[in-house]
């Protein structure tokens, strides 16, 4: 099972109340569902394919063919590491790697005490400053494996770091 | 309208595609992802033909006709066309053995599939005898792959009740979501994911039951590959016969299509595929059938035994024990599952030659049970299903009971006469409306089963009836102006149980249908289901120290055994006993380790019981390990030796390889695996010999083709080469044997026939070699292959192949174990069985 919190399905009756009642309305309602939960949880698919008067699965099959969509909760730091054509030449998959392997995690996933999500992301759009990877939106220039434990762990004091 | 299909002008139909009308016409145009019972779809692309005026390659199974449309379906393009669509889909199928220069000589040798654990290509795959795109490989002339391809390793989904799932095999053509969208509304199948990592599956995980899946079998009806497959009926192959029947397991009766082997029930369907059946009438039914407890012989009550005696002597003695009660307290209890021509002579007998008004006719109710209270004073009661409380029964002088399987009821019975029921016998039964509907013989009853008329007519006349000599139920059905009865084929709707499982009937004849039936078993929920079947327990003395599937379907097994590691030889073989009653199975050593004290096997799934050491986990421990068996290879200087192995046979190659080396041979060793993610053990293999060639049979890497053929290449080359040592399947020796006779050159072949003790006892391993009688235990098992007689190798092997097929299907433990959509591909099984 992809999870089994409970979660409050209130939100879902006003977001399909925004839409037709048809397929059509379907990835317009998830990227909404989205929005408010922060990723699709399985209850609200389930109350939502309900809704719809569609299987869970049909449900389920669309949200998977589209990367957007998450089925977990987002981790408290979102990482991405750039694997654009500029930080790819400069060692963007070694860097990807290092981070997967200091979290214990592939791209795409979060760590299980939920304190991080990483990312691959196409292009940052500072190319200049490859290889770059990008915390919550902070952008970290010149990238080596080597500095990588020392991003992770700024971030992980700042949560340990007293009365913050 | 008119067009023009490749220069011929046809008439289309208004809002008919190309690909109907083509086929309307007799032209065919191949095609793979559509299918009769399915709107158009156009996945795959195979079906694309060329229309002037039009751009590109329309797909004809989703383009109409339109008038004056000219069409050509067979140019050189179209087929270069759909040949390299079909090669493309077949990078991600197991798919050499669609282009392997063996097909045909495989196909004649050994005409069955093998039933594999992990499917690897035609000749281990459940679908082989009707499969879509073998056909369609062979209409295309596909000769070849263009990519080597890939094996997803997909888990393998094993424990959904009635439905084996193998996505390593699926081309993805979306027949199965279509149809179960199309019959059941809510498809409980979807597509998950994207791009490389797309498949079918449930949502969130779940497997079908938590989908909501009924059961209607309608999924596996229509895959064109081995993707999906009926649990029961997958290794038994095409039916040799298909009788269409009515099922009676409920009043919705149902036009069934019923397969046979050898004269057995293996599979039914739905006659009319476009409407579906309900899990009792698409799965259940062969297996109660087949029950191994069924009544197979009539049995008389002698003291506190029921004794087996022959028929004539239980129609007399039941006759003796009847005839007091000729008008004086006889009943008769029967439901309308018995035909209605065996029933009109059941209320004769009792009217008529026990001169008695207590016949009882049950109609069962919705959930198929039918339970009846005898008439007051009865004392003698023939009944032909478990329908009486057993308080009922304690006041009467005279139980006779006919029936299909035993009860609380036969078992206090003064004589149990066996029923022929169902498939097994022919009659008429009535529909929930009351229109008359055929029911026809399939398949031979277990043993000396017998009609319930046949039964009664001869009880009536050893008490002097008249009017009862019936040659068959034919003559009864004439004489009851049922003659013209038709199945119901034609419907609007799906019969209830169909679109529910809920409303399936959980009774026949008083039996529970789930007691005889492991899928209905396996249902979540089900009453009387083993919560502790799913653990094989193994506490013996040898210790599973590893364990890995190195390749697809074959594993990798350390067991510590010091014994056998202290005195092992290269050529030689253990036998292994799972647990304390498993069968006994033979494995050739492929390593082992005095000082450490362990062996090494590489085991490939073949059916019940290397699946279960399949299964077994580091930390387990095997009950029984015996050996070392068998005479070992002689190791000696034979000067040039080449070593062929495939499939097991490459692990089992690497001891005779480093022997031969250490004593001063040149050791060629020629593997061969069908595809490239196949081969294993090369680096071991090449440090070992002076020369390694690794072949596969799609030429995905090494050298294409087989070992055989690098062997023969070398001899045509005028290579000098000693002695060919071949360890494999029976095929791949034999041909390795053939291709080196011409040339003389000393061939041994390394058999494996079935084995018991592995002593020289029972002589389960005989085999012919040179004309005389060897048992492969103690005098092989090398041979001279130039001297073994294959055809009767390959005989004796499948000597038992009903009874390994239907071990398969029914070992529940092993049913269970594999739960691919929550647990992996079962390995970690053990785990789930404490939490379950």
């Amino acid at each position: 099972m992809a999870t089994t919190m409970t979660v409050d399905t209130a939100a879902v009756a006003d977001i399909v109340a925004r839409y037709p009642v048809n397929r059509g309305s379907l990835i317009p309602i998830l990227q909404d569902v989205q929005d408010h939960y922060g990723y699709l949880p399985e209850s609200v698919m389930d109350d939502l394919a309900e809704r719809l008067g569609l299987s869970p699965n049909e449900v389920y099959g669309v949200a998977t063919f589209y990367t957007q969509f998450r089925f977990e909760p987002p981790g408290e730091h979102t990482i991405h590491v750039c694997q654009g054509t500029a930080c790819h030449v400069r060692g963007g998959a070694e860097i990807l790697q290092e981070f997967e392997h200091r979290l214990g995690i592939e791209a795409g996933g979060t760590t299980p005490d939920g304190r991080f999500d990483l990312r691959r992301v196409a292009c940052l759009g500072c190319c200049a400053l490859a290889p770059v990877v990008s915390v919550d939106g902070h952008v970290f220039a010149g990238v080596t494996r080597a500095k990588a434990p020392g991003i992770l762990a700024k971030y992980r004091a700042k949560e340990e770091a007293p009365g913050s | 309208m008119r067009l023009v299909i490749d220069n011929r002008e046809v008439e289309g139909r208004e809002g008919e595609t190309i690909l109907a009308c083509a086929s309307r016409h007799g032209i065919h145009i191949p095609h793979l992802c559509t299918h009769p019972n399915l709107p158009p779809f156009g996945a795959c692309r195979i079906c694309v033909v060329q229309v002037d005026e039009m751009r590109g390659f329309p797909t004809s199974c989703t383009t109409p006709v339109r008038e004056g449309m000219r069409v050509r379906t067979a140019t050189p393009e179209l087929l270069k066309l759909r040949r390299n669509v079909l090669a493309l889909m077949m990078i991600e199928h197991p798919s050499a053995c669609l282009v392997c220069g063996k097909r045909e000589l495989c196909d004649k040798f050994r005409p069955k599939s093998e039933k594999a654990g992990r499917t690897t290509g035609c000749h281990t795959c459940n679908n082989k005898d009707v499969c879509e795109v073998r056909a369609l490989s062979e209409d295309l002339g596909l000769t070849e792959i263009p990519v080597a391809p890939l094996y997803h390793m997909r888990p393998i989904n094993r424990s959904n009740p009635f439905i084996d799932r193998d996505l390593n095999l699926c081309i993805l053509c979306g027949r199965c979501v279509r149809i179960c969208e199309h019959q059941q509304g809510k498809p409980v199948i979807a597509f998950i994911n994207r791009s490389g990592k797309t498949h079918i599956g449930e949502a969130f995980g779940r497997n079908l039951e938590e989908a909501g899946c009924t059961f209607c079998g309608s999924c596996v009806d229509v895959c064109p590959t081995g993707t999906l497959a009926d649990r029961y009926a997958k290794w038994y192959g095409r039916p040799e016969a298909g009788i269409e029947s009515t099922c009676i397991f409920c009043d919705a009766a149902c036009a069934l299509r019923l397969g046979t082997k050898d004269n057995r029930l293996v599979a039914a369907r739905a006659v009319n595929m476009g409407v579906p059946v309900c899990m009792l009438g698409r799965f259940a039914l062969p297996e109660f059938l087949n029950g191994e407890d069924r009544l197979k012989t009539p049995h008389v009550r002698v003291g506190d035994t029921l004794r087996e005696v022959p028929w004539d002597d239980a129609i007399a003695s039941v006759a003796e024990r009847l005839r007091p009660y000729v008008n004086d307290g006889f009943a008769l209890v029967c439901d309308t599952t018995t035909p209605i021509e065996d029933r009109h002579l059941l209320k004769r007998f009792t009217n008529e030659v026990m001169k008695s008004d207590r016949y009882v006719e049950i109609t069962p109710d919705a959930r198929g049970v039918s339970r009846a209270r005898l008439p007051e004073g009865t004392r003698a009661l023939v009944t032909t299903g478990n329908f009486v409380d057993a308080g009922e029964l304690d006041g009467l002088d005279a139980i006779i009971v006919l029936d299909c399987y035993p009860t609380a009821v036969s078992e206090r019975a003064h004589a149990v006469l066996p029923a022929a029921v169902f498939a097994e016998t022919e009659g008429t039964v009535l529909d929930g409306p009351g229109t008359p509907r055929p029911l026809r013989r399939a398949c031979a009853s277990p043993g000396q089963a017998r009609p319930e008329w046949w039964t009664i007519a001869h009880l009536a006349q050893a008490l002097g009836g008249e009017g009862f000599a019936y040659e068959s139920a034919r003559e009864i059905t004439a004489q009851l102006g049922l003659k013209n009865s038709a199945l119901l084929v034609e419907r609007d709707e799906a019969p209830a149980p169909a679109l529910n499982k809920r409303l399936a009937r959980a009774f026949f004849r008083g039996h529970r249908i789930e007691e005889k039936v492991a899928g209905l078993r396996a249902m979540q929920g089900a009453e009387g289901r083993p919560a502790d079947a799913v653990a094989i327990h193994t506490e013996g003395r040898f210790l599973v120290v590893e364990k890995r599937e190195i390749v697809p379907n074959a594993h990798e097994i350390v067991i510590e055994a010091p014994e056998i590691a202290k005195k092992a030889l290269p050529g030689q073989f253990i036998i292994v006993m799972v647990d304390e009653r498993s069968e006994r199975v033979p494995y050739t050593l492929c390593d082992w380790d005095a000082e450490k004290g362990t062996i090494t096997l590489v085991v490939q799934e073949m059916g019940r019981s290397s699946r279960k050491l399949i299964l077994t986990e580091a930390g387990d421990r095997l009950a029984h390990v015996v050996g070392p068996l068998g005479i070992p290879f002689e190791i000696k200087e034979y000067g040039t030796v080449a070593l062929t192995g495939g499939c097991y046979g490459i692990g089992a190659i690497l001891p005779i390889a480093k022997g031969l080396k250490a004593a001063g041979n040149r050791v060629v060793v020629v593997s061969e695996a069908r595809s490239n993610y196949l081969n294993y053990y090369e680096e071991k293999l090449a440090g070992t010999a002076d020369e390694f060639v690794f072949t596969t049979i799609d030429g995905s890497s090494g050298l294409k083709g087989h070992a055989v053929d690098e062997v023969g290449r070398r001899l045509r080359n005028g290579e000098r080469l000693d002695c060919v040592v071949a360890v494999g399947c029976p095929f791949m020796m034999m041909l390795t044997s053939e291709e080196t006779r011409p040339f003389g050159v000393k061939t041994f072949a390394a058999l494996n026939p079935i084995m018991v003790d592995g002593t020289g006892m029972c002589g389960a391993c005989r085999l012919t070699v040179d004309g005389k009688m060897k048992f492969a235990c103690v005098d092989g098992p090398f041979f001279d292959a130039h001297q073994v007689d294959w055809d009767e190798v390959r005989d004796r092997r499948e000597a038992y192949s009903f009874e390994e097929i239907r071990s398969v299907g029914r070992t529940e433990p092993v049913t269970m174990l594999h739960d691919g959509a929550h647990r992996g591909c079962g390995c970690d099984a053990h785990a789930k069985a404490g939490v379950k």
